[in-house]
């Protein structure tokens, strides 16, 4: 209730401010200039979503990880990824950090079925997959920091069928073949919110394209949500729900 | 006519980007305080801010900020210990201060410090340290990062030197000296460029390239602190254009003496952490402003001409006000009320008028900012907090063609806060 009072109390403060109209065909329009501009970073940053790229929790020596929304659902982005532990944190010798590989692969199914059945698309590929490691060391027994390099590669390929041109705010686009590759470095931090439920804020920085965005993720034993902000993205913001069953 | 902006950005560039450099050395003294006897003691601070802007004149925009900091302190012996601090941080699109950027422009750094400290004895330490530092800069023509013409990288020194003088509470005064070679490879004078454009000599040249020496004295004491800080940043090649109109033998040179003090304290369940600064900015560097390309005056004095030479163009004084303060109504959630004021006024410059003419009185900037928010603390190292601002930006200048001087806009945001 008192959650509730102090949100109505700043939405009220801000009724009775004037804003200028928002131009939202405007802005519709941007946004897909940048699309078409640079369809492969836009399609890459809901890879971005599914990537596992959190650490294995303690005591788990592998996992599996599905990303339900927005990839699967909308973008029918049918994936699977991975993960395993190849050594647990002061196995070796005190101090030695946690070390975790993971990777994973998806497809969209959208596009699939629109080669096989659309009168205009001629042909359409939209895919990617990405493998890394991440280290994971406790510095107090309520915080865990991870550190991580992942190789992330996208492939996306549309091509119409001739006189069958889409027209995007008065642009023909006939076809489009882009892909995306590169290098990420990781750093996060992991902090536990209850028994089995994590909290995480992580940074992902490309090398070569210099492409970025953060992490915020809420999990447990079976779902992840997240927020994954990505500044210089079309969509800013990409709420995030996965599956995972670690083991 | 543009140039006036081309300056502004470019001052005004060099300006946040040294702000940048010096973040990191400030988070390196208070990450200094959780010393303890361990070897290794990691720190970890990445704050999140994500935004929706809405101007009174233009459209809704989003914007965020970045910050990224982990660092490694490393005890050798009793006395002697290494810092290492990266500092990642990207600045997007936001309600700027008049004169400085474009809404849209963005900034994104890389900075390494490494620092050597050593205890001389119980009271006094000394801190040299090397700062490295990359900076990209985008604006909303969406170049590619590498391609920003305000592209900097710079390279320097440090030596601070920290007094102990009441260790129950906290007393200590760091007196720092730095050093930075700063160089801008991507900068070019557009505007000489267009105009010769049979010129086959280097107009880029370097331009914007520059040393600075900056000393600083900072006392801090029962969660008061204050400081005195000096700025001389000396030009390469840049010169400075004289009455005549054309570009003189002395190089530029600017200079900045800023005085700050504030404190930060718990009383019952108020947090308070108000600070106030004054800062003087000096630059022997002029400006001549045309008001269209090809532009041509007799006299250059007449504030109503089609070119005007405007003397000690760059100075100003400038006051910021900030008194944040949050009310811890439970343990976990606090509401929060902020005002930010930033005044400048130019000691030269005039205001001018919506044809572009100059006015007999001196250009005075105003900025205040309104803040409400409710913070929620997720654990002991974590917070988020959910705002909403007020920006009221008023100028006497209301020649507004390239920049917005008089608006107001609001701005809805989520912050996050991890820090170790």
């Amino acid at each position: 209730m008192k959650r509730l009072i102090l949100t109505s109390a700043v939405f009220l403060c801000l009724n009775g401010l004037s804003f200028a109209a928002v131009d939202w065909e405007s802005k519709g329009m941007q946004m897909v200039g940048e699309i078409v501009a640079n369809p492969s970073a836009f399609f890459y940053d809901f890879q971005q979503d599914l990537e596992a790229t959190t650490p294995l929790p303690p005591g788990k020596s592998f996992g599996i990880q599905t990303g339900l929304f927005p990839t699967t659902i909308p973008m029918t982005y049918l994936n699977m990824s991975g993960k395993y532990r190849l050594h647990a944190e002061g196995r070796l010798a005190p101090g030695v950090p946690q070390v975790d590989l993971i990777g994973g692969y998806w497809d969209m199914l959208a596009a699939k079925m629109a080669t096989k059945d659309s009168k205009t698309i001629d042909s359409a590929k939209f895919g990617g997959y990405y493998m890394g490691a991440i280290v994971s060391s406790s510095v107090s027994p309520k915080i865990r920091t991870f550190w991580g390099y992942k190789h992330s590669v996208l492939a996306a390929k549309l091509k119409f069928k001739p006189g069958e041109e889409v027209d995007l705010m008065g642009t023909k686009v006939g076809s489009f073949d882009s892909g995306f590759k590169d290098d990420f470095l990781m750093a996060g931090i992991e902090t536990p919110k209850g028994i089995n439920k994590f909290w995480s804020m992580q940074l992902n920085y490309g090398l070569k394209t210099q492409t970025f965005s953060t992490k915020l993720s809420w999990y447990g034993k079976v779902f992840e949500l997240g927020i994954n902000i990505y500044p210089e993205g079309v969509l800013v913001f990409h709420p995030v729900w996965n599956m995972h069953l670690n083991f | 006519m543009k140039t006036s902006v081309w300056y502004i950005k470019k001052f005004f560039t060099v300006l946040v980007l040294v702000a940048f450099t010096l973040t990191p050395l400030s988070s390196t003294l208070s990450a200094a305080v959780a010393e303890d006897s361990k070897i290794f003691t990691p720190y970890f601070d990445m704050t999140l801010m994500e935004a929706a802007f809405m101007p009174s004149a233009g459209n809704i925009f989003s914007g965020g900020n970045i910050n990224t900091q982990v660092g490694l302190l490393t005890k050798i012996t009793k006395k002697d210990s290494l810092f290492g601090l990266y500092n990642f941080n990207y600045s997007g699109p936001a309600f700027q201060p008049q004169d400085s950027k474009q809404f849209t422009d963005r900034d994104m750094s890389h900075g390494f410090n490494f620092e050597y400290r050593r205890n001389l004895n119980e009271r006094f330490r000394v801190r040299p340290g090397l700062s490295l530092m990359t900076d990209y800069s985008r604006t909303g023509a969406n170049e590619a990062w590498k391609n920003g013409l305000y592209n900097m990288n710079s390279v320097g020194g440090q030596l601070a030197v920290d007094y102990s003088f009441d260790f129950e509470k906290n007393g200590f005064i760091t007196a720092t000296i730095i050093t930075r070679k700063i160089k801008f490879p991507n900068y070019t004078d557009l505007l000489r460029e267009f105009q010769t454009a049979g010129n086959t000599s280097e107009t880029s040249g370097g331009l914007q390239d520059q040393s600075l020496t900056q000393f600083s004295l900072r006392p801090n004491w029962n969660g008061f602190f204050g400081g005195f800080t000096y700025t001389l940043q000396n030009y390469k090649n840049q010169e400075v254009v004289d009455n005549s109109g054309v570009y003189g033998g002395s190089k530029q040179k600017d200079t900045n003496v800023a005085l700050d003090a504030g404190f930060r304290q718990t009383l019952w369940i108020f947090e308070l952490s108000p600070m106030v600064s004054y800062t003087m900015h000096r630059s022997n560097q002029n400006f001549v402003r045309y008001k269209f390309l090809g532009a041509t005056s007799a006299n250059l004095a007449l504030g109503n001409s089609d070119v005007t030479f405007v003397d000690k163009n760059y100075d100003y004084n400038e006051m910021t006000l900030s008194v944040p303060m949050d009310l811890n109504i439970t343990g976990k959630w606090a509401i929060g009320g902020s005002m930010n004021i930033t005044r400048r006024t130019y000691t030269a410059r005039g205001a001018r008028d919506t044809d572009n003419n100059y006015t007999s009185s001196k250009q005075k900037n105003l900025m205040s900012t309104l803040t409400g928010s409710i913070r929620k603390r997720m654990n002991d190292v974590a917070t988020m907090r959910l705002f909403y601002s007020l920006m009221v930006a008023s100028s006497n200048n209301k020649f507004e063609k390239y920049m917005p001087y008089n608006y107001t806009g609001n701005t809805v945001g989520v912050a996050y806060q991890l820090s170790y």
